[in-house]
């Protein structure tokens, strides 16, 4: 398993455990997670599982694709550097304590 | 396995009076069942509806012989699956983009809102659902789709002329007839308006896509407008007269929603509580199996969403009624999946964020004298079609 530590724009703090090749946004909503919706399940057509990768994780979450890059454009929230579809973003075990913060809102 | 059970009790026209009870029924005792009347198979249980939806290759949306084909003189995208889907989604969504709604629209359907709302009587009956859902939904949609030239009146009539074609499964050409008239109609003011998007850009759905560096072809623009003008007008009108009902026949709600500002919340739970769109159909690519039935390659199964959306084992012994201030709301109103409602960010700004505080604000004596009076119709989309308010 790999843990996932959810910020929200509250400053509250969700530690949950996903398993290795889920997504990041699968872990949310499996574990309830407010502040990601994850509506269309995965398929990059909804722009509700947006999330803000932690600085000292960029660089091993890599980088966002054409596609997401172009859902993220009409995203509810500030899209900076950091940002990613957590839809696209898979667990493994270089991931284990990723930290994630989520946006004030996703529609 | 055995195949699903069958019903043949259910007709068409319960489903149309009131599905509610039925599928009660169904959940505990029918989960997964074919119904002859409908020629589908049901699946009425949120796993089920939400995992043929998350499966678009084994459940596709691709039918080559749906009445929306005549209906919309085309090959839509709701009935392609992959790339094609993708592309001709792709193409219209910059117009549609929770951004787009917050710079773009939502501006504008606030300045709609005002005028539409000054047009209602300041107190005696008015009937909302003809003199302010409908119309309203008419008007934001003609611009966001970038032919503000339709009246709301054509934009209302070609959207249930367009639904009730998609809808012909018997195939009488009476619907058919009338969706000839209304495409003719639509094309020739679909020309004007590329002419002018083509001189003047703006942020619509038919200036993005005709003026994107590599277009969809002009058939399948046109076919993108008509798809949003059949499901962008009853859908939040349906939406927003749900709402009006939840919380005129719960006044402590309104109550608490007022004072909370949370209108997203009573917005999401009038389209958990009844869903504008209650049923989608998908073609079953290979032999599979549902809830311990087999479900043979070629069926078509219907994922019930207005079903779904009131599981037990989800939202809890409340499930039937009208609850704001739920725990979690994890409906499934707008779909899920690849063909997920291009309009969700749309129906929630407008009609959630916009309308919803809007109307109650300017009218807050407005009530329902006879909640019984309300009449719900339909079987695929359902809602109001009517809505006998005093407003003051």
């Amino acid at each position: 398993m790999v843990k996932v530590i959810y910020i929200a724009a509250d400053g509250t703090q969700t530690e949950v455990e996903g398993a290795e090749g889920a997504s990041v946004m699968q872990t949310a909503v499996a574990h309830d997670v407010d502040g990601i919706v994850g509506e269309c399940g995965g398929s990059m057509m909804c722009a509700t599982c947006h999330c803000y990768v932690d600085d000292e994780w960029i660089a091993k979450t890599g980088e966002r694709g054409h596609d997401e890059d172009e859902m993220l454009e009409g995203a509810a929230s500030e899209v900076t550097a950091n940002s990613r579809l957590s839809c696209q973003i898979r667990l493994s075990a270089s991931l284990d304590g990723l930290v994630v913060h989520l946006p004030e809102e996703q529609f | 396995m055995p195949l699903a059970p069958v019903n043949e009790d259910i007709t068409f026209d319960q489903l149309v009076l009131d599905p509610y009870p039925l599928y009660h029924r169904m959940r505990r005792e029918t989960p997964v069942v074919r119904v002859p009347s409908v020629q589908r198979t049901f699946l009425v249980k949120f796993n089920d509806t939400r995992m043929v939806k998350d499966d678009p290759e084994l459940f596709s949306s691709d039918d080559p012989r749906t009445p929306m084909q005549p209906a919309f003189r085309a090959h839509t995208l709701m009935r392609k699956d992959g790339a094609e889907h993708l592309r001709e989604r792709k193409a219209m969504m910059p117009a549609l983009t929770p951004k787009a709604i917050q710079c773009e629209w939502a501006g504008l359907y606030e300045k709609f809102a005002g005028e539409y709302l000054d047009r209602l009587p300041k107190d005696g009956p008015a009937d909302l659902f003809t003199d302010l859902c409908g119309p309203i939904a008419a008007r934001i949609l003609a611009h966001i789709l970038g032919i503000p030239e339709a009246t709301d009146e054509q934009m209302i009539r070609w959207s249930q002329n367009l639904i009730d074609g998609a809808g012909n499964f018997a195939w009488r050409p009476g619907p058919f007839e009338v969706t000839d008239r209304a495409n003719e109609e639509m094309d020739a003011l679909f020309d004007k308006a590329v002419e002018r998007v083509r001189a003047t850009p703006d942020a619509s759905a038919m200036s993005v896509m005709v003026n994107a560096d590599d277009p969809i072809p002009r058939s399948q623009i046109y076919a993108n407008i008509k798809i949003a003008i059949g499901g962008g007008i009853n859908e939040p009108r349906d939406a927003l007269a749900t709402l009006i009902y939840g919380l005129l026949t719960n006044p402590d709600q309104l109550a608490a929603v007022k004072a909370g500002d949370d209108w997203g919340k009573a917005f999401e739970e009038s389209v958990r509580w009844v869903a504008p769109i209650q049923a989608s159909s998908r073609l079953v690519t290979r032999d599979t199996q549902i809830g311990g039935y087999d479900i043979p390659k070629g069926d078509t199964v219907m994922t019930i969403q207005a079903s779904a959306n009131r599981d037990e084992d989800v939202f809890g012994p409340d499930s039937e009624d009208f609850v704001v201030y739920r725990d979690k709301n994890p409906h499934q109103a707008f779909g899920n999946g690849p063909h997920h409602c291009a309009g969700s960010h749309t129906a929630r700004r407008t009609v959630g964020k916009i309308m919803g505080p809007m109307l109650f604000e300017r009218f807050p004596k407005m009530r329902l004298p006879d909640p019984d009076a309300v009449m719900w119709r339909g079987f695929g989309f359902r809602g109001p079609i009517n809505m006998p308010v005093i407003m003051g």
